[in-house]
């Protein structure tokens, strides 16, 4: 038997397919890990439960402070973590800086933190370090997001007295494969098990659904749309909501999100209050630091005052000599941060359309995110969606936990006697995940908001007559170009028999299972043979590792276009 | 560019092959189309039983078997778009792998993706009519059901469909009046499937 697959396997730590295949009918948590704020809930049989950390604050600031090499995670207040900052000594915005090489744009606007993020611009992880002392500590997002999921295990193990193992995380609809490895680690280091990530819209509408279920639903189908902004990230999703008595189901029809966030509207904010602000923000002086941390903080502030006030007074001394004392109005904030709110506006767009649904056709808008509260996010919401008014009926701050808490308790098979909360949610990709091919371009095999489990072919040839060997080079992602995109990994076909360009036959199969596991699988067949000539290659994905940003250049530079592959049914 | 292997399907069972340009060799007329992954089942090696089927009859046994899209979703040929969205979601809902019981999560994954091929066919009218064209004259199991899954994501990047489609609806032309029997044979199933192929070449 000559045909037996083989598996390449990739170098993520703990396979998801053995966590599917087991039920744990222990408690399972469910983590909103945001970029600035971080939430943890539980469902408790009929309600969500939101855990308190030892000063009974639902809201925990999502950052780490090192101190003398031990570096901790602080389940603390506003104040301390504000303080902190000044030091350099804290990590944060770990969400918006996890499984990014440096050449990401993202990467580079985060240089303008009080802790040290410096980047060759070669494609590799960038250096980020924690100022101790004197000196400064290095470390990785994965590491500061482990840190501080062990101090959230234990405060969910203290508050329900038992040991917790098992999560539903949400995460951004932006975040490529890569990044979900970088966050299965971080769990993985934490003693974590990933029962289920949920994209962070998805698990709103989860909760839409139980509410609608729990109402009586008044029509068959409804549609609606969540629209999620937090600090790092904005997310859209567009999702029907039905009752398959006596079950209620989400299913999710399209998704967009982008990662801009309220982190975007400080920084323009804290460029616009201080017009020379460039040296200041780029440079990691102990003074430079406290003097951001100190701008970064009045501009935060004042940005909170402004979803309820109209104007306010900003008077602030970032000491050497750097004062600001200067009335900010609504609109000027409005104005300056006008690119963002315009991309928050095209994202729903595109979801809309994606989704094939009108404005007129959706039943309710859900508004959620710490971004929520700004009034121009709500007003371009409604404009967009043409509504008079957003749905009420949930906690914007809480959505997504209490979505992920319902998932967890879903997933973790416990019996639910009273099918009170018997829910499905139906997934999409997020992003299209395709190979190179035709030149230097992106061919989508499976295209985003496909439904999954998801399974699709494509037929590929030679590009050269008797190339022996052809690169499967896959990407995930929506960029008309192919470096828009995000490399997953990449395999070789050999022993391709000589013949004619355009004669061989390669197969590629992408296949997405029920534990949203991304598998590549490449045969090639000689015309008038059903054989393949070679075993298939079964290639689990993502492959990469953190390097993987010079790869596709180094694959370019070692093979030019000698191993390329071209679609067949675009010739 | 079609530049090979387009063949024919005769009346004849045995194989015929009419190749339309000479600049490439005719390839060997043997059917190259079964699904080389045959969906999941390549996690458990069955791809070794369907790649090795040399047998035509075990093959065409086996592709009998298969329903076609409008008998998985449960409704009639002439079922309306209401019909075949209300079946599909029944359906999605029923064999959604979350849902599955213990240990059929394989199992269930399968159904779904079948019955999600047969939704995202038939609830597309142009895809739908191509399907049901290829059905009347008994072709729709020869063609893989990932066959019209090929314009997804395609939308608005040129005009190769429109040709792709005139170039299939052409060799049907051609083809209709040799193979209107109702019960092909599998060697010209086959063929016509190659032919889906090579035309895309």
């Amino acid at each position: 038997m000559a045909e037996a697959a083989y598996t390449v396997a990739s170098d993520s730590e703990t396979s998801r397919e053995e966590k599917s295949s087991c039920t744990f009918p222990e408690t399972t948590i469910g983590i909103d890990i945001g970029t600035s704020q971080c939430r943890v809930a539980i469902w408790n049989g009929s309600q969500v439960e939101i855990l308190k950390n030892s000063r009974n604050q639902k809201m925990m600031s999502s950052y780490v402070t090192f101190k003398d090499g031990t570096p901790s995670g602080e389940l603390s207040n506003q104040l301390s973590a504000d303080h902190d900052m000044l030091s350099g000594a804290a990590i944060f915005n770990m969400k918006r800086l996890i499984g990014r090489v440096d050449t990401d744009p993202v990467v580079h606007s985060s240089k303008s933190l009080p802790f040290l993020v410096q980047t060759l611009d070669i494609g590799v992880r960038p250096f980020i370090a924690a100022l101790v002392g004197n000196f400064w500590r290095s470390t990785t997002p994965e590491e500061v997001l482990a840190i501080f999921l062990v101090e959230l295990r234990e405060m969910a193990e203290i508050q329900l007295k038992r040991p917790i193992k098992n999560v539903v995380l949400t995460l951004p609809v932006s975040f490529s494969r890569f990044q979900l490895t970088r966050i299965e680690r971080a769990c993985a280091m934490a003693g974590l098990h990933i029962l289920k990530l949920m994209p962070e819209p998805t698990a709103v509408a989860l909760l839409y659904t139980l509410y609608a279920k729990q109402s009586g639903f008044q029509s068959t189908d409804r549609n609606v749309l969540i629209f999620n902004m937090g600090a790092g990230y904005c997310d859209v999703a567009v999702s029907v909501t039905a009752e398959e008595a006596p079950r209620g189901i989400s299913e999710i029809i399209a998704l967009t999100g982008s990662a801009i966030g309220g982190e975007d509207l400080l920084q323009n904010m804290m460029r616009h209050l201080l017009p020379n602000a460039e040296n200041l923000l780029t440079s990691h002086g102990v003074d430079e630091i406290k003097s951001k941390g100190l701008l970064r903080v009045a501009t935060q502030n004042a940005i909170h005052s402004l979803s309820s006030q109209n104007s306010v007074q900003i008077d602030v001394d970032l000491g050497n000599g750097m004062k600001i004392c200067k009335v900010v109005d609504r609109e000027e904030f409005e104005e300056v941060n006008r690119a963002v709110f315009d991309e928050c506006a095209s994202l729903i767009i595109q979801c809309l359309h994606d989704a094939k649904v009108k404005p007129e056709d959706l039943n309710d808008v859900v508004l959620v995110g710490g971004c929520s509260y700004i009034p121009k996010i709500k007003n371009l919401v409604m404009n967009v969606c043409k509504k008079e008014e957003l749905y009420e009926g949930m906690n914007p701050l809480e959505a997504a936990v209490s979505g992920a808490a319902l998932q967890g308790y879903v997933a973790s098979g416990v019996h639910d006697p009273f099918e009170s909360v018997d829910v499905l949610s139906i997934q999409v990709t997020p992003l299209s995940v395709g190979i190179r091919a035709d030149g230097n371009n992106f061919v989508p095999i499976i295209p985003r908001n496909t439904t999954i489990p998801a399974q699709r072919e494509m037929l590929f040839t030679t590009s050269h007559d008797n190339q022996a060997e052809a690169l499967v080079i896959v990407y995930e992602g929506d960029g008309e170009k192919l470096e828009e995109n995000h490399l997953l990994g990449y395999f070789k076909i050999e022993g391709l028999p000589p013949a004619p360009k355009g004669v061989p036959q390669v197969r590629v199969m992408m296949d997405i299972d029920a534990s949203n596991v991304l598998r590549v699988l490449a045969a090639v067949l000689m015309p008038g043979s059903h054989v393949p000539i070679n075993p298939v290659l079964d290639v689990r994905m993502p492959t990469v590792d953190d390097g993987h940003g010079w790869c596709a250049e180094a694959l370019h530079r070692a093979y030019g276009a000698t191993q390329d592959l071209v679609s067949v049914k675009r010739i | 560019m079609p530049s090979y292997g387009l063949t024919i399907p005769g009346a004849d069972s045995r194989l015929y092959v009419t190749t339309i340009s000479t600049a490439r060799p005719a390839p060997d007329p043997k059917p190259s189309s079964l699904p080389v992954f045959s969906s999941r089942a390549t996690r458990f090696g069955s791809i070794k039983a369907k790649a090795a089927t040399v047998n035509d009859a075990a093959a065409a046994e086996e592709e009998r078997k298969e329903l076609s899209f409008y008998e998985l979703l449960g409704i009639p040929e002439s079922g309306s778009i209401t019909e075949i969205k209300q079946a599909y979601k029944q359906l999605a809902r029923k064999y959604h792998p979350d849902v599955s019981p213990p240990g059929r999560v394989e199992e269930y994954t399968e159904k779904f993706i079948r019955v999600q091929e047969a939704y995202e066919t038939l609830s597309d009218s142009r895809r739908r009519a191509m399907y049901d064209q290829d059905m009347a004259r008994g072709l729709h199991l020869a063609f893989s059901a990932r066959r019209y899954q090929y314009d997804e994501g395609m939308e608005g990047k040129g005009d190769w469909k429109n040709r792709w489609q005139s170039q299939l609806s052409e060799l049907k032309r051609r083809s209709s009046y040799k193979d209107d029997r109702q019960n092909m044979s599998w060697g010209a199933r086959m063929r016509r499937q190659r032919e889906g192929l090579s035309d895309e070449v």
